[in-house]
């Protein structure tokens, strides 16, 4: 392959290079999450304190509210979760695990990124609109989504919700671009000797992430055309009194949205086998069966959709089809859970900020996991469906698997990409406001959930029994610790500057790893190994008992 | 920064491009899996939904499969011409293809307008003033899916017009193979839509 | 602090029971998991025990737990099943059979006529805001679940009651209250600007109470109906 000369756009901006992709996809990713934060905290104010006005907001009316959490979810998961662990860290480390020099359609993947922030941009530029930005919820639901929108005097094409829709399909687009680009690394540009079964773990399951994410959002682009054509064109594929349906979009969004979560769930867990693997000094326990359940996994993620609308008219019969399966796939989730316990089992731990972080990922996720049995039972959810309960859930399950997994892959291969290691002083200053605030939000909210607090509502005030005190301190401890939350990541920011400038050098291979991307320079140059390297076992070669180095490059002969 | 040329060592020696592609297609083919599912379920919750499909013209649209099912031939003709490297007849059944495409659309263009002015257009209001409403909706679905498929046979043969390009001067014949599996997609697509919205009734 | 809301419904309690079951079993795996979790980081070790879990004797400490997990699954799912079919699959005789219909923002409540059958020419309807929906207590009480214009959630967190309302679609469920007091009717699928706003009351009286309401409620409406004949 031949790499040129580059000048300053086709380096960093335009690139084609893997590893500027990934950066790129990674800090617009990071900003987006800066303002999806934002708005949390603007909306948690909100809820603590109704009616007043809000420090760097000012006041907030129910329509901005709605806009807030609708465009909180959507950016959190669209532009947060998605560019980072999936397109960004797959970017970065996939072609560098298994050993080659870039993706296999560098243009393509320059083009994604692109594509993917002009819808970066449409969203934005949404918030900005006349009539403000999408206000339906995340979800998305017809008949609101289609009817909320007060049309600008150029039409409904101006509006919030259509905008939203566009930028969701381009983001979708540039998504299904990477995942080809992926697949096809994955499977044609392995370095000679990287069987299937040398493959580090995050390499297995991002390419599971993109293969999931691609057989489940087919039916959703099919379903935001016809919302698109409902808003614009005036036709009724969801409005019930036309030959509609508005329950067809919820099991399009759903067929999605649940595997959706494993599409983020399963790269978060690659980056924890890595870390757990390589910071316990040991092989990762029972490799193979880890893939299997994956792949177990995956295929149970797209039957169990329904899960989402257990009170929201399906057939009562056909829910418990769907309980089944939900609370089923609680088992293969475990066996890989289980089996990164068992890596730290008789492992000689090196307390890190990688492995802090993951360790603090699994233990948060434990409790999202298990609360999920809860609401996987349907007749549970028939109460707590809709409740804080379901937040307070699901902010468990991603905020462990997107957040702290985020962090744990930044703190392990910053040095990789940048040459010099993180500060560990600052990380653990960052890592316990991070960690303290985030159980302090999350947890209370189980309990206001339990209580009966229906979420989506931007001022109790009009229901007494949710005005009562346990459930207003709930309200004003969270929102305090969600600020705590959103300004300790300063010290990340902080951090990482610092550390490009004045951090330790990193060398190579800082961590002693075995996968591939350690065995060439810090940061890798154009191309990424100057010796194309050949493999010869295993990721996870950790603690061999007949050698005297506890680590063992997989290209070492 | 080096500027040498070195081959990489790889595991498998795929055409990376054949690949691709696949997965492209895969991906493609499950964005009209989920249509066909809102058919489905369109169908199972108003019976009366597929009615409307007995104003489709079935002989035009029989006119239009056949149409396809030739071009897929050809296309196959000219993947067996770039095999052998004769650019010529690469470039007569390549042509051959985009006009027997552009055959469809102007047959499909037909169909449309006999449709519109029988009134059944995308909301299809005469039919929802006569209490109709789920036969527009019909219309509604048939306008989307239809529309997509002819998007993408005009995204076909503008990437087959490309490839022929190429070709003619000799390069990049095995795009020829990549152009020629995206236009049987675009056959299969239409396989697909046409028993369900010209023949079941 | 409670844990739930106090429960007037016949089913709740067995809503809540599934709860605290669902609840030991969870704490115990997430003890257990957290201990396995914590236990290796204070073993310093010099180096790590190689063992890459592939055989059956490191293998059968993942088996394990998972087959307790599995275990524990079924339980949950054989418990929560038979409740389920109870609340949702059938619907019992109806005492009381009124509807419920969603608009923004308020509920609209339809009682029967005088003909005590809904859906009839005679039916009352009530859309009013911050308006009770009258029951009599100890009743089979069948609900008509509608939406007007998008979609809503009826949620009475008291009775343990919650369904989506649907444009275009009727939905029938029931709810048998104990107690007799006024409880509020939420709404909780987002429904636009006012959502927040939309709430409506459940009053659950005697028999003797509700039968005085009832007459009351046909009085009011010939009043009415009189009313607009004579200002024809």
């Amino acid at each position: 392959m031949n790499h040129t000369k580059q000048n300053f756009w086709t380096k960093y901006v335009f690139a084609t290079d893997h590893k500027v992709i990934g950066k790129q996809y990674i800090i617009t990713g990071l900003i987006m999450a800066l303002v999806g934060g934002y708005l949390s905290y603007v909306f948690r104010m909100q809820l603590a304190y109704p009616g007043q006005s809000i420090p760097l907001y000012g006041d907030m009316g129910p329509q901005q509210y709605n806009a807030f959490i609708t465009l909180h979810g959507m950016i959190m998961f669209f532009w947060f979760a998605m560019p980072i662990l999936l397109a960004g860290f797959g970017n970065l480390f996939i072609p560098l695990m298994i050993g080659t020099d870039d993706m296999a359609f560098p243009t393509v993947n320059m083009i994604s990124f692109w594509i993917f922030f002009v819808s970066t941009i449409v969203l934005m530029v949404s918030f900005f609109l006349p009539g403000g930005a999408a206000a339906g919820g995340w979800t998305m639901y017809p008949p609101l989504s289609i009817t909320a929108h007060q049309p600008t005097f150029w039409g409904s094409f101006f509006t919030g919700q259509t905008f939203l829709l566009l930028a969701v399909a381009l983001e979708f687009v540039s998504m299904l671009m990477g995942g080809i680009n992926f697949l096809t690394t994955t499977i044609n540009k392995r370095a000679p000797g990287m069987t299937a079964f040398r493959l580090p773990i995050y390499v297995w399951f991002a390419n599971l992430a993109g293969i999931i994410f691609m057989f489940s959002v087919g039916p959703l682009i099919a379903g935001a055309f016809m919302m698109l054509l409902d808003i614009n064109m005036g036709t009724g594929f969801y409005d019930p009194y036309r030959g509609g349906d508005p329950i067809l979009f919820q099991h399009l969004f759903w067929f999605f949205g649940h595997p959706e979560v494993y599409v983020l769930l399963l790269p978060s867990l690659g980056v924890t086998a890595e870390i757990i693997s390589t910071f316990s000094r040991k092989p990762i326990f029972a490799y193979k069966t880890i893939i299997y359940m994956a792949l177990i996994a995956s295929v149970l993620s797209v039957i169990v959709w329904a899960h989402h609308q257990f009170i929201s008219g399906i057939d009562p019969r056909m829910a418990t089809f769907f309980s089944v399966g939900t609370i089923l796939i609680s088992i293969p989730f475990a066996a890989i859970i289980l089996s990164y316990l068992a890596t730290l089992w008789g492992g000689s731990i090196r307390l890190k900020m990688p492995m802090i972080w993951t360790i603090a990922g699994i233990g948060s996720f434990l409790i999202g996991g298990l609360t999920g049995l809860f609401l996987g039972s349907d007749t549970f959810d028939i109460y707590a469906h809709d409740t804080y309960f379901v937040i307070a859930h699901f902010h468990y399950v991603l905020i462990p698997v997107v957040i702290f997994g985020t962090f744990a892959a930044i703190y392990y291969w910053y040095p990789k990409y940048f040459g010099r290691m993180l500060n560990e002083k600052i990380g653990k200053i960052h890592f316990w406001l991070t960690f303290l605030s985030f159980h302090a939000f999350a947890f209370p909210l189980f309990f206001s959930g339990l209580q009966g607090e229906h979420r989506r509502i931007a001022d109790y005030s009009s229901f007494d029994s949710l005005m009562t005190l346990p459930i207003q301190h709930i309200r004003i401890i969270s929102t305090i610790a969600t600020i705590i939350l959103i300004s300790s990541q300063l010290l990340l920011i902080i951090n990482v500057f610092w550390s490009y400038r004045k951090g330790k050098v990193a060398g190579r291979n800082p961590w002693e790893a075995n996968t591939l991307e350690w065995q060439t320079d810090s940061p890798p140059q154009h191309g990424n190994f100057e010796v194309y390297p050949e493999v010869y076992r295993g990721a996870y070669e950790y603690s061999l008992p007949d050698r005297t180095e506890d680590f063992y490059p997989q290209n070492e002969k | 920064m080096s500027t040498t040329t070195i081959s990489i060592p790889s595991i498998k020696d795929v055409p990376q491009g054949r690949l691709g592609v696949w997965v492209l297609i895969a991906g493609e083919l499950i964005i009209f899996g989920g249509l066909i599912a809102c058919y489905i379920l369109y169908r199972l919750r108003y019976p009366e939904w597929g009615e409307q499909a007995a104003h489709t013209s079935t002989p035009l649209g029989a006119l239009n499969t056949i149409v396809l099912l030739t071009s897929s031939f050809t296309v196959v003709m000219s993947h067996t011409a770039s095999i052998k490297k004769q650019l010529n007849k690469i470039v007569l059944w390549m042509s051959a293809t985009i006009g027997l495409g552009l055959m469809f659309l102007v047959v499909k263009s037909i169909e449309y307008t006999n449709e519109i002015s029988h009134g059944f257009t995308l909301t299809s209001p005469s039919l929802v003033a006569k209490g109709e409403s789920v036969g527009a909706n019909f219309w509604s679905f048939y306008y989307l899916a239809t529309g997509l498929h002819a998007l993408h046979v005009i995204v076909g043969m503008l990437i087959l017009f490309i490839v022929m390009m190429g070709a003619r001067k000799g390069k990049n014949l095995h795009r020829v193979e990549l152009g020629g599996m995206y236009w049987h997609m675009v056959d299969i697509i239409w396989i697909f839509l046409f028993p369900l919205l010209y023949l079941a009734k | 602090m409670k844990i739930f809301p106090d429960n007037i419904s016949t089913y709740g309690q067995e809503i809540d029971d599934l709860f605290y079951l669902i609840l030991i079993f969870v704490s115990i795996a997430f003890l257990i998991s957290i201990i396995a979790l914590l236990i290796p980081l204070f073993r310093k070790r010099e180096k790590a025990a190689y063992f890459t879990g592939d055989k059956w004797v490191h293998l059968k400490w993942v088996a394990l737990p998972l087959t307790l997990l599995a275990i524990s699954d079924f339980i949950i799912l054989a418990k929560e099943h038979g409740t389920w079919a109870r609340i949702e699959e059938q619907i019992p005789q109806a005492d009381v059979h009124i509807g419920i219909i969603g608009r923004q923002w308020n509920w609209v409540f339809v009682y029967p006529g005088q003909d005590n059958e809904l859906n009839t020419s005679d039916d009352i309807v009530v859309d009013e805001q911050n308006s009770e929906l009258h029951v009599p207590v100890n009743k089979n009480i069948v609900i008509d679940i509608r939406a007007k214009d998008v979609l809503h959630t009826v949620t009475i967190p008291v009775l343990r009651f919650k369904q989506m309302a649907i444009p275009g679609r009727t939905i029938m469920k029931w709810f048998q209250a104990t107690k007799p007091g006024k409880y509020e009717i939420q709404c909780s699928e987002i429904c636009g600007l006012l959502h927040s706003r939309m709430r409506n009351f459940l009053a659950v009286e005697d028999e003797n109470d509700y039968k005085k309401f009832l007459s009351e409620l046909y009085q009011q409406n010939k009043q009415l109906e009189n009313s607009l004949v004579s200002s024809k």
